[in-house]
């Protein structure tokens, strides 16, 4: 769903709507953005393949849980953005995080699942280490502009626009010691790739995390943010990917990304109403 | 904004709750919850008085189903019928005093933050549609009584929460500390 109008009467809601009428008009809204056809063919699409033998009226019903889920998640940025609340956390997996903490440069590796913004806001807030992030440029302009505007304080966000320039500027930022957050999920514009394997089926992954990794030899956290109930998230951080040099560097990428695609299937198979992936994944599943 | 680190009872801080029974209830609950395991390893609980999940989902169902009642007693259709069509009508009828007074108190007070305004003005509506049915034949006349009676019940919490102010206080104290 792209275009500022859907932004704009975001803003305007979270400024507005009481708390507790908050729940109706998600419920009302979830329901009405089941009309557009192409998201909620790309999820009923997506469920197919993650819930092998699912019916397409069950597929449905799970359909309206992935947009009430991703209504809340959208909201709860917005409202972090504007008045500063911020949701109750909890920490899975917090060695691994303290480690990425006390790590001197890492890469972030996650998915279009949860609240991105919202974890990577919650990281600038509490660590001590500099975060960047790493996204996909708003298409439209007056939508990048009133993202722009709109953006929370201390936070740097790079636009996977610029390759070349990204990369050697991304990887002086790791080399100083930051922590370089990137969407590994799925592929946005004309991105190098890499093979990978999701649910047994062939795919393709970004390949600038893992590539990033490599040369700045730091490790790769698998890090996944997951509402779990009215402002209420779970931050899961994965055993760090290390992505060791060999002779062959094709092989020393396709280990790193099977242990990312591992991690992956596993968060995505138990939370798939989170898998905020409007479009269909695979190839086949477009067909 | 204020947060409680690693303390699961802190889910039972009063702050964290709106309405004076939610947070008489969660008060209570606060006394009693002296030893909850923490099930988590790492814990943030911002005190925020709109936090409480249950309390705003409870608040949410209460007000919707009242409208769904109002509506459907006020549509000139069978009851079983008349109830299905007002639940989308009084879904959105719910947001009528969004769409129709955020914009004029945007234009009043200026870009910002209008909930409050937004909250007052929605439930004296509430209590105003309350008021006409409580007094009509109708039979949604027992769902404005209990409209009512969930507000006095609501009003005694609040006076019964003045009384405890300094139990309160002192356990919210203990519980952040």
């Amino acid at each position: 769903m792209r275009g500022v109008v859907w932004r704009q009467l975001l803003r305007f809601a979270i400024l507005n709507v009481p708390p507790w009428i908050e729940p109706i008009v998600m419920a009302f809204w979830s329901a009405f953005f089941l009309l557009w056809g192409p998201g909620r063919r790309g999820v009923m699409r997506n469920l197919k393949v993650i819930k092998p033998g699912s019916s397409a009226i069950a597929n449905f019903f799970r359909c309206y849980r992935v947009f009430w889920n991703y209504a809340w998640t959208i909201a709860d940025n917005v409202r972090f953005k504007e008045l500063r609340t911020i949701p109750d956390w909890e920490f899975i997996g917090r060695d691994h995080f303290q480690a990425m903490q006390a790590s001197s440069g890492a890469i972030l590796l996650t998915a279009h699942m949860g609240s991105y913004d919202l974890g990577a806001h919650l990281f600038s807030e509490t660590s001590t280490r500099r975060i960047v992030m790493v996204r996909a440029p708003e298409e439209d302009v007056e939508t990048r502009e009133f993202e722009e505007q709109h953006g929370a304080e201390g936070l740097r966000i790079e636009f996977n626009t610029r390759a070349t320039e990204l990369a050697l500027d991304l990887l002086d930022t790791v080399r100083e010691g930051a922590i370089v957050a990137i969407q590994g999920d799925r592929v946005v514009g004309t991105i190098s790739t890499l093979p990978a394997t999701l649910f047994g089926r062939p795919t393709t992954v970004p390949a600038g995390p893992f590539a990033l990794a490599m040369a700045a030899r730091v490790p790769i956290f698998p890090v996944f943010v997951v509402r779990i109930g009215r402002r209420h998230y779970r931050l899961v951080t994965a055993r760090p990917i290390e992505i060791t040099r060999s002779s062959n560097r094709d092989d020393d990428f396709a280990r790193a990304v099977a242990q990312w695609m591992t991690e992956l299937e596993g968060v995505v198979r138990e939370c798939w109403y989170q898998w905020f992936t409007f479009e269909p994944y695979w190839p086949e599943a477009a067909a | 904004m204020n947060v409680v680190i690693d303390r699961p009872e802190a889910y039972w801080l009063p702050s964290r709750h709106r309405f004076a029974l939610s947070r008489l209830i969660a008060y209570a609950k606060l006394r009693a919850a002296r030893a909850i395991t923490n099930d988590v390893e790492h814990l943030i609980l911002p005190i925020d008085r709109d936090q409480a999940a249950v309390e705003m989902n409870g608040a949410a169902i209460w007000v919707f189903v009242t409208t769904v009642c109002y509506i459907a007693a006020a549509l000139p259709l069978i009851w079983p019928a008349a109830i299905l069509a007002a639940i989308p009508i009084a879904a959105i009828v719910l947001q009528f005093p969004i769409v129709g007074i955020g914009p004029i108190v945007r234009m009043v007070m200026g870009d910002g933050d209008h909930i409050k305004i937004i909250s007052v003005i929605t439930m004296s509506l509430l209590v105003i549609a309350s008021s006409y049915f409580a007094v009509s034949t109708s039979w949604a006349r027992y769902v404005a009584w209990f409209f009512f009676a969930v507000l006095i019940v609501n009003g005694a919490a609040a006076i019964v929460l003045w009384l405890l102010r300094g139990g309160i206080r002192a356990a919210e104290e203990r519980c952040v500390r």
